[in-house]
């Protein structure tokens, strides 16, 4: 092994890490499906998350709202803040925000409870009672993530729409109708489409980094907390790196 | 109970997914039944795909490509909403404008007055050119120079009243309203006036129209006009007769002139004969040749003694008047 420089310890989790996740697509491809631990798991990664996720969606669409308005009326175009707050959640606010909230949720969470069966030797103990802890444990959640991620987006894009209704009919007077109207006739397909597709590797980074982090935790008590810790930091770097790819990405292939 | 819920959290998010989808795609004009127009121009303004089409301000649909057919015509590929097959005439016009202004670009099918058949599939349809936001600003900059400019003049003309003490003394003067009131009765009692008097003229015109007094008995009665003929056409014969001696004496002239011309007759001899002005002139010299020795001849009697006494007695009797006045 080589010297424990920053740049190494750095390249050595990189390396790590991309292993960690062929192992999970050879694990994943390979028969013995734990349906009941995903459906579970889908349970406690997406539906858990709703409210949280909802919550900060909203009042994200409100506050945007309210915080453009001032400007749109400065240029005259008061009329056009449901389109502009349509476009802004839609294809960047909504999906980077609630991966960020998602990751802090559920990367903390999936890191210290794989942590802490890693330190208190559960996963050992699975792996002799015969139960593929990889397939059990890090398959399932990171599927999961990657899974429910883009639906929480999906229902968070239309919660903070429907903040952004309620924020701009604190001023002014839109109808549900026209708000609705207006928000669709500005979105496009490469609107929708290139914003979704991101989310699916948002929750798959999210969760491949928290089992990873978890599943290789270490030096005892302390171990979980710093990878539970870790895993909410380096997924959330990991969000913003996977945004500014897909959205070089989409303008290479001409969708922005 | 954990997958019911969880069932319902992922359903809604499809929903909501397929729900966002859809309406975006219904405002793209992919579901539904749709037909093609098309319509070339020679700029299309940077209009795009996608872009909204509208007939009558409506949205009937969008732009579905816009092609180039050769260096200076572009085609302009649209999908029209089915409904509008029993609306849409193949002459109606297509022009691209702005949504707003500074909105995205949109075509406007506009319909024309006059009949024609139903758009089919795939027609091609006229095109208006567009309204270019620079020609109009050019167009505006000259507006502002003529406003300018009339303004400068409104502003010189404003001045010069300004300065104009006959203007302002008008204005100031006190008596003004009272005289222009005294104006306006005076003008009222001369309408009043005028009324009256068209008012007689009106009663007169009456009159001549009953047949009363001299010009009306001349307008109604009929054998007056009767007698009018009869005048006219002795005035006619009258004419007529004037006529026909000034003819003779026309002719007379011209005879005189023919024998003038011809050498014949004494006036001939008097005005033409250049011999006859010599004999004349020598006439006359012997007629005063003769005259001064008749005087000679006179006063040599004179004084011959056998008259002398009686002119003496003559000279006396002058004297005499003389003395006496």
């Amino acid at each position: 092994m080589a010297k424990a420089t920053p740049l190494n310890s750095f390249l050595d989790q990189a390396g790590s890490l991309s292993k960690f996740s062929f192992r999970f697509l050879w694990q994943w491809f390979k028969p013995r499906y734990e349906g009941s631990e995903f459906l579970r798991q889908c349970y406690v990664i997406g539906y858990n998350s709703l409210p949280l996720i909802g919550l900060t969606g909203f009042i994200m669409g409100l506050v945007l709202t309210m915080q453009l308005r001032p400007s749109m009326i400065e240029y005259g175009v008061e009329s056009q803040l449901p389109a502009i707050v349509g476009i802004s959640v839609v294809r960047e606010i909504g999906p980077v925000i609630t991966a960020l909230i998602f990751a802090g949720k559920i990367g903390s969470s999936i890191g210290a409870e794989l942590g802490s069966m890693k330190v208190t030797e559960q996963i050992d103990a699975m792996q002799v009672s015969g139960t593929n802890p990889f397939k059990y444990l890090v398959v399932s959640r990171v599927l999961a993530a990657t899974l429910m991620l883009p639906i929480l987006v999906i229902l968070s894009d239309a919660i903070s729409l429907y903040g952004s209704y309620i924020g701009v009919n604190i001023r002014g007077n839109t109808s549900f109708n026209l708000f609705w109207t207006q928000v669709f006739d500005n979105l496009a397909f490469y609107d929708v489409l290139p914003a979704f597709i991101k989310t699916f590797f948002f929750g798959f980074a999210v969760g491949i980094i928290g089992c990873f982090k978890g599943y290789n935790s270490n030096k005892g008590t302390e171990g979980v907390g710093r990878s539970a810790n870790s895993a909410v930091v380096v997924s959330s770097i990991m969000i913003f790196i996977l945004d500014l790819l897909a959205v070089q990405i989409t303008d290479v292939l001409g969708f922005n | 109970m954990n997958n019911v819920k969880l069932g319902a959290f992922v359903l809604a998010g499809l929903f909501c997914l397929i729900l966002l989808l859809y309406m975006i795609g219904k405002n793209r004009n992919m579901f539904g039944s749709n037909f093609i127009l098309k319509s070339r121009f020679e700029n299309v303004q940077g209009l795009k795909q996608g872009n909204n089409v509208r007939y009558a301000g409506i949205d009937v649909g969008t732009v579905k490509k816009v092609t180039i057919i050769n260096d200076t015509l572009m085609e302009v590929i649209m999908i029209i909403d089915n409904k509008m097959k029993t609306v849409i005439h193949k002459n109606a016009l297509v022009s691209i404008a702005t949504d707003g202004l500074v909105g995205n670009k949109v075509v406007n099918i506009s319909a024309v007055k006059q009949l024609a058949p139903l758009a089919q599939n795939g027609d091609i349809l006229a095109s208006k050119r567009p309204l270019d936001t620079d020609e109009m600003l050019k167009k505006l900059n000259n507006t502002n120079n003529d406003i300018g400019s009339v303004a400068e003049e409104l502003k010189y003309t404003i001045q010069r009243i300004n300065n104009s003490n006959a203007l302002w003394s008008v204005l100031n003067e006190k008596g003004l309203p009272q005289n222009l009131k005294l104006s306006a009765i005076n003008i009222r009692q001369a309408t009043a006036r005028a009324k009256d008097m068209a008012n007689d003229l009106y009663a007169i015109v009456n009159d001549v129209k009953m047949g009363k007094g001299s010009i009306g008995s001349i307008l109604t009665d009929t054998s007056f006009a009767y007698n009018l003929n009869e005048a006219v056409v002795k005035i006619k014969s009258v004419g007529d007769e004037a006529d026909s001696l000034s003819r003779q004496i026309s002719d007379a002239v011209s005879g005189i002139q023919r024998d003038v011309d011809s050498g014949k007759g004494t006036i001939h001899s008097l005005l033409k004969d250049s011999l006859l002005v010599i004999k004349l002139n020598k006439s006359l010299d012997n007629i005063q040749q003769g005259t001064d020795g008749f005087n000679q001849n006179m006063e040599a009697l004179k004084h011959n003694f056998l008259f002398r006494g009686y002119f003496r007695r003559l000279e006396k009797q002058k004297i005499g008047i003389k003395k006496d006045q």
